[in-house]
């Protein structure tokens, strides 16, 4: 029974998270459709899905974890036989799913693009490291919401995210290993990308677990 | 005999500028208790720690036989809660949500369900945002009702309710109450409505139970006297009195220790006495408060 309750309140939410999931998706395969056709489309295309992965998941986290304290919808589903270890379970993995599965969709459908089109393989590493990072700041923002209750942090890790997107972009194109296969038709995996986009995510999934650890051990839930 | 739906024995929560203090609250089958307190009393606190959502401190809180937080989940099987702040999904409709509930409550009653639906005169395919406060409520009510609950709790529903949706409200709620094995937990600063359906009272202040018991006893056990004390005469000490207030002859006794022949020790003393009035609920309610923040003050 146990189980099947936290399938249903994770059916619940992607339910709920459905719309924005839906409009990444088309918004994602937009921007990578026109990425192949000029430079600057590919740069605008290239803009575009990045803030695609951005725009998701702070509706995912500010929705369906946020907002719903805020609102006191959580009330709601906490009357109903559910534990709050069930709960807070449940709104993790659907918010997870809700956001890693467009994620993992359309990073695929972004290499599919670079290999298949004119557009240099070895900007493969790049996006590498740039996907990474989104899915970085997605673990560490869901972290946050869970962590905390004030607007203000969740404000903070939302404007830190951003605006280290603007940073990375840049740092990156100048990192060496980077910089030199940037228009090269073969993408090489030094040991720096690869320890990069690694610990980008490990950084991320270590600030998530701390933050469900917590959480789930608090004693108030509203 | 079997055990209470409720019972609470020492509970306590501390927050930083409020604290729970030793709530101890029994409530058996077939009885509703009317849970009265200020805002900020501790009324939704006590009814949260109830429902699993906020952790006593300490104490022992059990509910349907069920020990919580530990056993929430078994015991939120049989417990229907709506609280005035709870929301509904606002992009979803009632539809949806009878669903919802439907699918994690094995109690769910579809026939009901359908039947309070055109009681409560609601739309199921409307979007609850598009619901009204008083439409909001009725619907929360519905979802709570329809699971058929052995324990029902309900956190100020009536607040902010026009007369006629409060009265449909009110209505559905004595109905429920007739099944015998059911029992209601009510909390509300209204005490109109707590007068209305409750046959146990129980009021709270900052944090504190300062009386419980039967209603009837309740009101039977307070009385106003209105008296009139000629010069050289001194007003006996009479039992539970806890407010007296004078100007010139006229003299008003509030006692919550009546009983038949009260009157006589004044009679007796050569005070006369003009009327003995009894009291609604909310004259007891704010006589009770007043009198206990007197004494704690002192």
């Amino acid at each position: 029974m146990s189980g099947s309750v936290v399938a249903r309140l994770i059916r619940k939410d992607l339910v709920l998270a459905r719309w924005p999931v839906t409009g990444a998706l088309i918004g994602g395969a937009a921007s990578l459709a026109i990425m192949p056709l000029t430079s600057v489309t590919a740069y605008v295309g290239g803009v575009t899905f990045v803030c695609v992965l951005v725009i998701l998941n702070i509706i995912l986290v500010m929705n369906g974890v946020v907002q719903e304290r805020k609102d006191k919808t959580q009330i709601f589903i906490l009357s109903l036989p559910v534990s709050t270890a069930q709960y807070v379970a449940a709104k993790v993995v659907a918010n997870a799913l809700a956001f890693t599965v467009p994620w993992a969709v359309l990073s695929a459908a972004a290499v599919v693009v670079i290999v298949r089109s004119p557009i240099p393989d070895g900007l493969l590493a790049f996006w590498a490291v740039l996907l990474g990072y989104l899915l970085a700041y997605y673990f560490v923002l869901l972290g946050v919401a869970l962590l905390s209750d004030r607007s203000g942090w969740h404000a903070s890790a939302i404007t830190v995210g951003n605006i280290s997107i603007n940073l990375l972009i840049p740092a990156l194109l100048n990192l060496p290993s980077i910089a030199r296969q940037t228009s090269s038709p073969i993408a090489v995996w030094t040991a720096d990308i690869v320890a990069l986009t690694l610990g980008e995510v490990l950084v991320g999934a270590v600030v998530l677990a701390w933050a469900i650890r917590y959480r789930s051990r608090r004693a108030d839930h509203v | 005999m079997s055990e209470p739906v409720i019972l609470l024995d020492g509970v306590e929560k501390t927050y930083p500028y409020f604290r729970l203090t030793n709530i101890a609250l029994q409530l058996d089958a077939g009885q509703i208790l009317g849970f009265v307190g200020p805002n900020g009393a501790g009324k939704s606190t006590t009814l949260r720690i109830l429902m699993a959502m906020v952790q006593q401190d300490r104490g022992t809180v059990r509910v349907l036989g069920r020990s919580l937080p530990r056993e929430q989940a078994a015991a939120k099987q049989d417990i229907g809660f709506v609280s005035e702040d709870m929301r509904l999904h606002g992009s979803e409709s009632l539809a949806w949500h009878m669903r919802l509930v439907a699918d994690l409550c094995p109690g769910w009653d579809a026939a009901y369900a359908t039947a309070l639906v055109g009681r409560f005169n609601l739309h199921p395919e409307q979007q609850v945002r598009a619901l009204s406060h008083g439409e909001r409520i009725k619907a929360a009510l519905l979802l709570a009702l329809a699971r058929r609950p052995r324990l029902l709790i309900l956190d100020e529903p009536t607040t902010g309710l026009d007369p006629v949706a409060r009265h449909e409200v009110l209505a559905e709620l004595m109905d429920v109450v007739q099944d015998e094995r059911r029992a209601v937990l009510f909390s509300s600063h209204n005490t109109h409505d707590v007068e209305q359906i409750s046959d146990q009272i129980a009021f709270i202040d900052r944090g504190r139970i300062v009386d419980t018991g039967d209603k009837e006893t309740f009101l039977d056990r307070w009385r106003r006297l209105r008296l009139d004390v000629p010069p050289g005469v001194t007003l006996p000490a009479a039992a539970g009195v806890i407010d007296t207030s004078t100007s010139g002859r006229q003299a008003i006794v509030t006692t919550r220790a009546y009983a038949p022949g009260f009157e006589a020790g004044y009679a007796a003393a050569g005070v006369g006495i003009h009327a003995v009035e009894r009291l609604t609920l909310e004259e007891i309610f704010v006589a009770t408060v007043m009198h206990n923040r007197r004494e704690r003050a002192a």
